[in-house]
């Protein structure tokens, strides 16, 4: 230890050996100031260059979907009654073909896009939404846990299957059958996870400092507790989106989905099946088409959430 | 003496999990009854039947069938013939065929294919998410992240879909189930364990990444223990353990077998039966089949806490204090 | 020329780490250098950030993923370890010749293996010895690490052992290699102190027996200077100071060692400023010129900002990098220790609290607090009583478990449900169904401090927003300017300036946060402030802050403090009378020097004995009292009883009759 002290090799000079000035200011300065939440989140988010693309990729199909009915003359219902316009391969004229009627794939490929977002998200506002109150509901009741709990295992343990299949078959076909048997189901699974973030902040000190502070419940709420949920509400969100075009498509393949001549990606799939082994492109391009728009929320929905954490802040 | 004590607290939590299971199958069971009498009343005729139309005729034919009485009435029917192992006949689908003998029948046949595809399933997917973690962030983690991906966000009748047509042409298997083909028995069971595998494979990657980051694993690095040793011996020991609570729901499972592949490969098992039931408005039938999944769900979640509580020494802790 | 007990070990030289973090790179440690040798234990002392605990890191390889070794050299065994490529390379030290401890027992085990099999573990990993083997030499570990019953214990889990019995288990861990060299982690931190006493000396037993080297990780002075032969003190990534401890408790040299052991609670005087040193310490993410402590030394000369001291030395075996100690600094540094003669000899204590003519603020008649957990029911709280006088400190001291926080958040009105007994406030029962105005007025009147500065504000909000949130709930402001005026005046009573306000909490230090928690609670105007552990989560360098802040506050605005503390040091200094609580139950309360003069209960006796004091030489000469609550004690009926005059002792008639006795 000795060696490493040094002998001062120059002088210096006397005036430095006065008393400095003192600065409050300077002492309470620190370095760890340049973080922010929602911009760490954001830049780890748009660090991965397919995000980006996916990103970009989901709002133009999005707005096209919706612009599409606006713009386009094509009425995707009008069945030729000329079978030379049936079963067209892919050409300029139609772009994805026509199907075994005669009808434009491309132009029900945009109108299916739109009719299963729309349903997608109704569905993913109504779990999201629901499940959110009903975990923050749970999360601060106690007493719910037994009920809840048992609620929670029963229904996610009943295959899907049987119970979209079993409402399905007790209502009528129809879109609000198709969301009342999803939304049915899919609020439990979000109030459990809901529940379990809220469980873990409730308790945190600045919520009990809220409530010394006499803050009203819903002040807290706004204030104290969705800032802290909403990253995982946006995930949710995105995730709700292939969850709810997957079981239109399994409901269309029961015959319990859509009603025949309802426009989804569903029923274009599942319409494309029956004619595949003769015109493969009725059931590739409209199943490719819904497969990326799942493949990508699902993408977006998880590196939004690996996004959010902190952990991942780095 | 402690030992005695936390056999004792074991017996008391079996006690009380039991006693909670059996009020929420008779209330799950009384709601999925009630709820089944609004199913479609045709679905209570036979065939030959369905044409009738006089009114007169058909309320005689339900009344007969007692479908016309208070609906606790005909849940305590139901249940006193079920006392008796008699589940009732099938209406439409198998005229008159006692239902008992229907599943007595079906069953063998998805519980084979499934017992494999869950085997298959669970080794399969436990390697591979051990397989990820040792590689976490490698190119092994990207292509098993990739395989997750793919099946559960594209719906899986779009992939066992062209995985039938195209594989079974690639490989010359069979295009459709066959109980004397053993050749054909591979793709159904490949495909039934398709998703079980990504489940399994993600949830030990998950759990196993979060326990990495435990300070007891920090310490288990601290005390000398190679990488893989501590994957082993701490990491994956105590992933493992919230995943065998759905060990025996999975297990369950397997008899219920799986409607989009037995439809596709033919497979005359119950996975098919449901929807064929419903297709063909068999009340009879669809009523037998959603209270079997449903106790059978119940039953899953039982055993699952159970098990749970077997390998887990924190529940019987904490139900010490 | 060589003072030490034994050859050298282990030789740190130098050594720079570095992370990165979002983009950027923090320098950790900048050139920090060790040298361990057999038989000794060397304690390194710093807040957090300063490096302490990555610095030992790098000693076995188990830096973070984003951290590096840049440069300097680790030798052990006249071998370099930063040169170490290879798992297999550092295998053969970690955990066998160089073992570790951490501060947390509660998570060092896995909670899902015995206890006996994760120690057998180690031993049949590193000497490949059978699993009967590993077990027998695992019993006989466990029995000296003082674990009774060991058989038994083996077979069960950490679950079932308490905090103290963990931390033996990890430490039987540590050693069951018989390693060369020990470093602690901070490992009695998380523990209650009569357990820490327990467990320094079951480690310092240890050493002597194994003729290990223990490099001693702490920010307590007080475990310090029980445990170190040598000290190290580290501040901003370097070692700035190095001595046998002796020297460094007795002659500290550096301003920042010197303002640590001068900001000690115990060494205050009663009604005046502790010494406090300001300001946080720096950013490592940017260049530090000249002294890393400069900025927030009073005191400093203009040449500290402009170039970094070198390492004079005091003695043969006592340096410090300082400029002070430059021949050049002869003349100023007589200047100072002139001032500090003066300063420090002007104090007198205040006059203790007046309880003649007190009339009490907070009256808690009988309280009990009830949990529900799986099936049963857990008392928390068990009869409590006590009174709380207008204008004084009350401190209610005990182990973590004891219920003295639930007690703070019965009084707060926190829980609802299961609080038996009567809390009265201003004469008033508070624990029942009040009108919302009362509730409110109520709300205004008694506010809350908390323990934890970084999960007591809400990061999502700025600090504007925590500040006014009282104010936002009972309009307490005309206009957004009268608002903002009341906002800027608490800031600056609290030593922080407007340019906060639109910041976020996690822009701050924790001494800054906490601060800013005050705020939030004095701007409602209370009378009446409950301090959770106020400062037990704060670096030793900010403490004094936060204490001389209470303190200032209480005088200026007339406060009553209800200070809930596990930390006997600063409850002195702070109180006027204190209150000990046992597992839910008062056991004795008395003015705070008649407590500490004249303890009654054992436990009490227990508490006192084992606190640590940060002076070496009382530290090795102390005696520790153990308390052993006897079986079925709690069955016995024991009464508050008022021993002395205002001193009362939870006690059997005949155990109050002999503490007189024994007292007189």
């Amino acid at each position: 230890m000795q060696s490493t002290i040094k002998t001062i090799a120059r002088a210096h000079d006397p005036a430095l050996f006065t008393r400095a000035d003192f600065d409050q200011a300077e002492s309470e300065r620190i370095g760890v100031s340049n973080y922010s939440y929602w911009r760490s989140t954001l830049r780890t988010f748009f660090r991965s260059k397919l995000v980006i693309l996916l990103v970009a990729l989901m709002a133009a199909i999005l707005l096209m979907s919706f612009l599409y009915p606006m713009i386009s003359r094509i009425d995707p219902t009008k069945v030729s009654t000329r079978s030379r316009n049936w079963n067209l391969r892919p050409s300029w004229e139609h772009p994805f073909g026509t199907d075994t009627l005669g009808r434009d794939i491309f132009a029900r490929a945009w109108y299916g896009c739109r009719n299963s977002f729309l349903l997608a998200f109704c569905i993913a506002l109504s779990d999201v939404g629901i499940g959110m109150i009903a975990g923050a509901v749970w999360g601060y009741n106690r007493k719910l846990d037994p009920f809840m709990i048992e609620l929670y295992n029963i229904m996610t343990n009943i295959p899907s299957t049987v119970y979209l299949v079993l409402l399905a078959y007790i209502m009528n076909t129809s879109y609000l059958t198709l969301f009342i048997s999803m939304a049915s189901r899919g609020w439990i699974v979000e109030a459990r996870f809901f529940r379990n973030r809220i469980l873990s902040i409730r308790d945190a000190e600045y919520n009990i400092a809220s409530r010394c502070l006499g803050t009203p419940m819903l002040r807290i709420a706004t204030r104290n507790i969705i800032p802290q949920i909403i990253s995982l509400i946006i995930m949710e969100a995105a995730l709700c989106i292939p969850y709810s075009i997957g079981s239109e498509v399994f409901l269309g393949f029961v015959g319990v989905g859509m009603p025949v001549d309802a426009i989804t990606l569903g029923n274009m799939v599942n319409q494309g099946r029956a004619s595949f082994t003769l015109h493969p492109y009725q059931m590739l391009l409209p199943t490719a088409v819904l497969c990326l728009i799942t493949v990508a929320f699902y993408i977006i929905g998880n590196r939004f959430a690996d996004a959010s954490d902190p952990r991942n802040h780095l | 003496m402690a030992e005695r004590g936390l056999a004792r607290n074991m017996a008391k939590y079996i006690l009380r999990r039991l006693l909670r299971s059996a009020v929420t199958l008779i209330i799950v069971f009384t709601a999925v009854f009630m709820l089944l009498r609004f199913m479609p009343l045709n679905g209570y005729f036979p065939q030959e039947m369905i044409k009738e139309t006089d009114e007169a005729t058909r309320m005689a034919y339900l009344r007969n069938l007692g479908l016309l009485d208070h609906p606790f009435v005909q849940l305590w029917r139901f249940v006193r013939s079920l006392l008796h192992g008699d589940l009732g006949r099938s209406i439409t689908v198998y005229p008159k065929v006692p239902i008992s003998t229907l599943m007595a029948e079906k069953i063998p046949t998805t519980a084979f294919l499934g017992f494999f595809s869950m085997l298959l399933g669970i080794v399969a997917g436990l390697s591979m998410g051990m397989m990820m973690v040792r590689r976490k962030n490698k190119l092994g983690d990207s292509l098993g992240n990739g395989y997750i991906l793919l099946v559960r966000a594209v719906p899986s009748l779009i992939y066992l879909f062209f995985l039938q047509i195209w594989v079974s042409r690639w490989l010359n298997l069979p295009l459709v189930y066959d109980k004397d083909i053993p050749k054909s028995w591979i793709l159904p069971i490949v495909c039934l364990s398709l998703s079980s595998v990504a489940w399994y494979a993600l949830w030990i990657r998950r759990f196993m990444v979060d326990e990495e980051n435990q300070d007891y694993v920090k310490f288990a690095f601290v005390k000398g223990l190679s990488r893989k040793a501590v994957l082993r011996k701490h990491i994956f020991r105590n992933a493992v353990i919230p995943i065998t609570a759905y060990l025996p729901a999975d297990l369950l499972n397997i008899v219920a077998g799986s409607l989009i592949i037995e439809t596709l490969y033919a497979i005359p098992g119950t996975g098919g039966l449901l929807t064929t039931a419903i297709k063909r408005q068999d009340n009879n039938l669809v009523q037998v089949l959603v209270l079997m999944y449903a106790a059978l769900s119940i039953l899953g979640v039982f055993l699952g806490d159970l098990l749970l509580a077997f390998v887990d020494p924190r529940i019987k802790l904490t139900e010490e204090k | 020329m060589n003072e030490h007990k034994g050859p050298l070990l282990l030789s740190a030289k130098d050594v720079v780490i570095k992370f990165n973090l979002r983009g950027q790179e923090l320098t950790a440690i900048r050139g920090a250098s060790l040298d361990v040798y057999q038989g000794e234990t060397v304690a390194i002392v710093g807040e957090s950030g300063s490096g302490k605990s990555v610095f030992t890191k790098s000693f076995i390889g188990m830096l973070d993923q984003n951290g590096r070794v840049e440069s300097g050299s680790l030798l052990f065994h006249g071998e370099d370890m930063t040169k170490y490529s290879a798992e297999a390379q550092w295998l053969k030290v970690r955990g066998k010749k160089i073992a570790m401890v951490f501060q947390d027992p509660m998570t060092s085990l896995n909670p899902v293996r015995v206890i006996g099999e994760q120690i057998a573990e180690v031993i049949m990993w590193h000497f490949h010895k059978s699993h009967d083997e590993a077990k027998k030499e695992t019993v006989e570990l466990l029995r000296k690490v003082g674990i009774e019953d060991p058989e038994q214990r083996y077979r069960q889990y950490p679950g079932e052992f308490s905090g103290g019995m963990r931390q033996r288990a990890v430490i039987a861990c540590a050693i069951a290699c018989r390693p060369e060299i020990l470093i602690c982690d901070e490992p009695t931190t998380a523990l209650d102190v009569t357990v820490q006493a327990q467990v320094l000396n079951l480690i310092k037993d240890l050493q002597r027996e194994m003729k290990m080297s223990v490099v001693f990780i702490t920010h307590d002075l007080g475990v310090v200077a029980n445990v170190a032969d040598w000290v190290a003190v580290m501040y901003a990534g370097k070692i700035i100071e190095y001595g046998e401890a002796g020297e460094i408790f007795h002659q500290p040299e550096h301003p920042y060692t010197k303002a640590l052991l001068r900001s000690l609670p115990q060494l205050g005087v009663k009604g005046h400023d502790l010494y406090a040193i300001q300001g946080t310490p720096p950013s490592l993410f940017k260049e530090i010129r000249g002294d890393a402590f400069a900025p927030r030394n009073m005191d400093a000369m203009k040449i500290d900002f402009e170039e970094e001291p070198p390492a004079f030395s005091v003695s043969p075996t006592h340096w410090a990098k300082t400029w002070l100690l430059a021949p050049e600094a002869e003349a100023y540094r007589q200047d100072l220790a002139r001032r500090d003669a003066e300063a420090s000899s002007a104090q007198t204590p205040s006059a203790p609290f007046d309880y003649g003519k007190a009339e009490p603020l907070l009256s808690v008649k009988n309280l009990s607090v009830h949990f529900k957990l799986g099936s049963s029911r857990v008392k928390a709280v068990d009869g409590v009583s006590f009174d709380i006088y207008k204008g004084e400190t009350l401190s209610l001291v005990g182990e973590s478990g004891s219920g003295k926080t639930t007690i703070g958040r019965a009084v707060m009105s926190i829980y609802s449900g299961n609080v038996e007994g009567g809390i009265y406030f201003k004469g008033r029962k508070i624990n029942q169904k009040l009108s919302k105005k009362d509730r409110g007025k109520l709300r205004m009147e008694m506010q809350m401090i908390f323990q934890d500065p970084m999960a007591s504000l809400n990061d999502r909000a700025k600090v504007d927003y925590i500040i006014s949130e009282g104010l936002y709930n009972f309009h307490l402001f005309e206009n957004e300017g009268d608002r903002l005026a009341k906002v800027e005046k608490m800031l600056r009573e609290v030593g922080l300036t407007s340019d906060f306000m639109t910041r976020f909490p996690h822009e701050f230090s924790g001494g800054q946060r906490q601060r800013i928690g005050i705020a939030r609670s004095l701007i409602m105007n209370p009378d009446f402030v409950v301090a959770d552990e106020p400062i037990s989560a704060l670096d030793v360098s900010i403490r004094a802050q936060v204490i001389n802040l209470l303190n200032r506050l209480k005088q200026e605005r007339g406060l009553t403090y209800l200070f809930i503390a596990h930390d006997l040091s600063a409850v002195r200094f702070i109180s006027d009378r204190i209150a000990v609580i046992y597992r839910g139950r008062l056991v004795e309360l008395a003015a705070c020097e008649e407590l500490f003069s004249r303890p009654l209960h054992p436990y009490t006796k227990a508490l006192l004995s084992a606190a640590p004091y940060p002076d070496p030489d009382v530290e090795k000469n102390k005696v520790i009292h153990i308390y052993r609550p006897e079986a079925g004690d709690a069955a016995t009926a024991r009464e508050w009883i008022e021993a002395f005059p205002f001193h009362f002792v939870l006690a059997t008639r005949e155990e109050a009759e002999e503490y007189r006795r024994e007292n007189n």
